[in-house]
C-alpha cells in the first residue's frame, strides 16, 4: 500500500467536486442548513419564552481579591425575578425564579432558582435546584440537585418539579447532536456515489486501472475523498451550531457551557464511525448500480443503522449519553470492519471493469 | 517481446476470444483486425493485466500476465489507450495528464515539463485548464493518446486509436506511432481502418473469436490470392480471350477495355511468356503490372467467408 497514491487519487476527486455544483453545494448547504438554520428555528422560540430584560448587569467575574470583603452588608432588598446570570459575582439580593451559572451568590435569598457550577455563601435557599454547587454558611429546604457540597450548612433535600426548560433543554440538545451525525452519514451517499459510479459511467476506470495503482490505493483514495469532505462539512456545522447555541442560549438559559462531554465524544466517535459506514456503504452500492441517483438512493438505505439511532432519540428511548455513545460508536465501528473487508472483496480490477457497468 | 499462448476469455457462455496465439518482437508494430466483437478489447485488456485469462497464457518479457505479483510491473511497462478516452470531463487537460504522471511517479519538474511540450505539440497549451469535456472527440482523442504515453512505456496499446480524428490528425498519429516504433517501442494497435493497418503494422492479425490468419499484410495477400498482372494494350482483339486460354499458366482471364487481366502463378517466370506470345500475334504492349490485394481483399475474404 503507498499511501501517496491513494492520497494522489484524493486529491484528483477533490478537484472534481470543486466543478460539480451538485457535491460542492451539499458540502457547503448542508452545515449551513442543518448546523445553523435548524438550531435557531428550534430554540428561538423556546429563548423568548425566557424573560430577557435584567434588571443589571454585572459582566465578567470579579477578580477574587476584588470580593466585597464585607458580608454582612446590609441588605439592599433588591428583588430578582424571572431572569438569569452567568459569571457575575451577586450580594445582597432576593432572587426568584432566576437561573444562575458560574456565579458567586454572597448573603442572598434564593427561591425556585436554578444554580450551576457556583459557589453560595451566607444565603438561604428554598425550593431550589442546585448543581455542581458549593454551599458554604447556609441553610435551605426544598431543595434537589447534583453534586452539592455542604460546608457548615444545613441543607434539607425534597423532590422538587424541574423548570420546564431545565426538562426540554437536554431532549432538545440531543435533537440538536443527532444533525452532526445525520450529515457525516448523508454527505457520503452524495460524495462516493458520485465518485465511483461517475467514474464508471464516464468510463475513465479503464485507463486508471492501466496504471500501477493497486486496487487497494484506488479504494483507500475513494474512502478518503468522500470521508474527509464529509468530516469537514460536519465539523464545520458542529462548530458553527455549538458557538450558535451557547451565544442564542447562553445569556437566558442556564447550562454547563458546549460542547460538553457526551457532544464532544460524539463529534469524535460516533460521527467519524457513522460517516465511514455510510461511505463504504456507498462504495458498495456503487458496484452494483451504475446510475449515480439509484445509487444515492440505496445509500440512504444502507445508513439505516444511523436512523435507527435517530428515532430513537427523537422518540425518547435513547438518551444520548457518554455511555450511549460509546456503545454506538463501537457498534458502527464493528458494522464499518466488516463493510471493510467486504468492500475490499469486491473492489478489484475485473469486477470493476466487467460487471460495474 | 509479447508471447500469446493459447490465450482465451470467455464471460459466462460467450468466448471473446480462444486459443488466441502470437509473438510481438520488440520494436514492431502489430495489428489486430476483425469485426465488431471478434475480441480484440477483450486481448488488450488481458495484456493490460485488467482482465484475468480464462486459460492460455501471455508474457510480457519474463512478466506473466494474469499472475498477481506481476501484475504491477507490467501495468508500469505499458500505455494503454482504451477505446474510449475515459478523460475526466470537468478537468483541464493539464489536470488530466498531470494526474496520471503523479499516478506513475515521475518528479514534479519532469512532469510539468513534459505536460507542456505534449500540450504544447498538440496545440492545447493555452486551453490546458478549460473543463476538456467542451473538447471535440478528436482533441479529447489526442489527449487520451498523450496520457497513454506520458510515462514513456515500453510497450503501448492502442485500441482503435485514429477513429475519431480527422485525416490530417490520424495522419499525425499514425506517424508518431512509426517515431514510436523508431524508438524502439513495442505497439500492439487494434483497427478497423485496413488501410491504415496495411501502412503501418509489420504484421497483422485477424481474429474473430480466435486467431484467423497472422501475418505482413504483404504475406496475407500473397498466400491468399493467385497472383494478378494487368497488361494494357493499344487494341484488344475480341478473339484474345479465348486463345490465351490455351497458355496453361494461366488459370484466369479478363478484359476490362483494353486492359488484359491474368492470374499466373508465378509472374517473374510466366510474364515474359505472355508478353512473347502477345508480341507473336502482333499485339503492342504498352504496361505490364502487379495487381496488388489489399489487406481489405484479404480481410473480406478472410473474414466474411472463411473465417465463419
Ligand atoms: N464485460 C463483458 N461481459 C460480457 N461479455 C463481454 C464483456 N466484454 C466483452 N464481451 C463480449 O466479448 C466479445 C468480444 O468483445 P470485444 O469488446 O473484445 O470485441 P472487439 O473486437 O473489441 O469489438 P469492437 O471492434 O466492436 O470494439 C463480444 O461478444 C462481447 O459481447
Ligand atoms: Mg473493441
Amino acid at each position: 500500500m503507498r499511501w501517496r497514491n491513494a492520497w494522489i487519487v484524493m486529491r484528483k476527486d477533490l478537484d472534481e467536486f470543486k466543478k460539480q455544483k451538485l457535491v460542492i453545494g451539499s458540502i457547503i448547504a448542508m452545515p449551513i442548513v442543518l448546523g445553523v438554520v435548524l438550531p435557531l428555528v428550534m430554540f428561538v422560540p423556546m429563548v423568548t419564552i425566557v424573560p430577557l430584560e435584567r434588571p443589571w448587569d454585572v459582566d465578567g467575574l470579579l477578580e477574587i481579591g476584588a470580593l466585597p470583603d464585607d458580608a454582612r452588608a446590609p441588605w439592599t432588598n433588591q428583588t430578582m425575578e424571572n431572569t438569569s446570570f452567568r459569571s457575575t459575582v451577586i450580594s445582597h439580593k432576593i432572587l426568584k425564579n432566576t437561573h444562575l451559572n458560574n456565579c458567586i451568590i454572597l448573603s442572598c435569598v434564593l427561591d425556585n432558582t436554578t444554580v450551576v457550577d457556583s459557589t453560595i455563601q451566607n444565603s438561604s435557599l428554598s425550593s431550589s435546584f442546585l448543581n455542581n454547587v458549593t454551599v458554604i454558611r447556609s441553610e435551605g429546604t426544598g431543595l434537589d440537585g447534583r453534586y452539592v457540597l455542604a460546608v457548615s450548612s444545613n441543607l434539607a433535600f425534597t423532590k422538587t418539579k424541574p423548570s420546564e426548560i431545565d426538562q426540554v433543554l437536554p431532549l432538545m440538545f440531543n435533537m440538536v447532536l443527532m444533525i452532526f451525525i445525520i450529515i457525516p452519514a448523508t454527505l457520503p451517499t452524495i460524495i462516493a456515489t458520485y465518485s465511483i459510479v461517475g467514474e464508471k459511467n464516464n468510463r475513465s476506470l479503464e485507463p486508471l486501472l492501466a496504471t500501477p495503482t493497486t486496487d487497494g490505493e484506488l479504494l483507500a483514495g475513494k474512502i478518503f475523498s468522500a470521508f474527509i469532505p464529509s468530516m469537514a462539512s460536519t465539523l464545520l456545522a458542529f462548530t458553527l451550531g455549538v458557538v450558535l447555541l451557547d451565544v442564542v442560549l447562553i445569556p437566558k438559559v442556564a447550562y454547563p457551557l458546549l460542547p460538553n462531554l457526551t457532544w464532544i465524544l460524539s463529534i469524535l466517535l460516533l460521527a467519524p464511525t457513522a460517516c465511514l459506514m455510510s461511505v463504504l456503504a456507498c462504495v458498495l452500492v456503487s458496484s452494483k448500480v451504475s446510475d449515480v441517483r439509484a445509487a444515492q438512493q440505496l445509500g440512504g438505505f444502507i445508513v439505516m443503522p444511523v436512523v435507527v439511532l435517530m428515532l430513537g432519540v427523537l422518540s425518547g428511548f435513547i438518551f444520548l449519553s457518554p455511555v450511549m455513545i460509546f456503545v454506538f460508536a463501537g457498534l458502527y465501528g464493528c458494522l464499518d470492519i466488516g463493510l471493510f473487508y467486504f468492500a475490499k472483496a469486491i473492489f478489484n480490477r475485473e469486477t470493476i471493469l466487467t460487471k460495474w457497468t | 517481446m509479447i508471447v500469446c499462448e493459447g490465450l482465451t476469455k470467455t464471460f459466462g457462455s460467450i468466448t471473446a476470444i480462444q486459443d488466441f496465439n502470437i509473438e510481438i518482437p520488440d520494436g514492431r508494430i502489430f495489428g489486430l483486425l476483425g469485426p465488431n466483437g471478434a475480441g480484440k478489447t477483450t486481448t488488450m485488456r488481458m495484456l493490460s493485466c485488467l482482465i484475468q485469462p480464462t486459460a492460455g497464457s501471455a508474457h510480457i518479457d519474463s512478466y506473466e500476465i494474469g499472475k498477481k505479483e506481476d501484475a504491477q510491473k507490467i501495468r508500469g511497462m505499458i500505455g494503454l489507450l482504451p477505446e474510449v478516452p475515459g478523460l475526466y470531463e470537468t478537468l483541464g487537460a493539464y489536470k488530466n495528464l498531470d494526474y496520471y504522471a503523479q499516478l506513475y511517479g515521475i518528479p514534479k519538474t519532469q512532469r510539468e515539463e513534459s505536460i507542456k511540450t505534449t500540450l504544447t505539440n498538440l496545440g492545447l497549451w493555452d486551453r490546458r485548464n478549460e473543463p476538456v469535456g467542451g473538447f471535440s472527440k478528436g482533441m479529447k482523442q489526442k489527449i487520451a493518446i498523450a496520457r497513454a504515453l506520458i510515462h514513456d512505456p515500453k510497450y503501448i496499446f492502442l485500441d482503435e486509436p485514429t477513429a475519431s480524428l480527422d485525416p490530417a490528425a490520424a495522419k499525425m498519429v499514425r506517424e508518431y506511432i512509426l517515431e514510436l516504433k523508431s524508438q524502439g517501442d513495442t505497439i500492439l494497435i487494434n483497427t478497423h481502418n485496413l488501410s491504415e493497418a496495411e501502412r503501418i503494422c509489420d504484421t497483422v492479425a485477424l481474429v474473430k473469436n480466435r486467431t484467423v490468419k497472422v501475418g505482413s499484410p504483404k504475406e496475407l495477400a500473397r498466400g491468399l490470392f493467385a497472383r494478378t498482372i494487368s497488361i494494357t494494350m493499344q487494341k484488344i482483339p475480341p478473339s484474345l480471350l479465348k486463345d490465351i486460354s490455351s497458355l496453361d499458366f494461366i488459370s484466369q482471364a479478363q478484359v476490362n477495355g483494353n486492359q488484359l487481366v491474368l492470374n499466373v502463378r508465378n509472374p517473374e517466370e510466366d510474364n515474359p511468356q505472355v508478353i512473347s506470345w502477345l508480341m507473336k500475334q502482333g499485339l503492342q504492349v504498352q504496361f505490364v503490372t502487379e495487381e496488388e490485394h489489399s489487406l481489405e481483399d484479404v480481410y473480406l475474404k478472410l473474414i466474411e467467408e472463411g473465417g465463419r
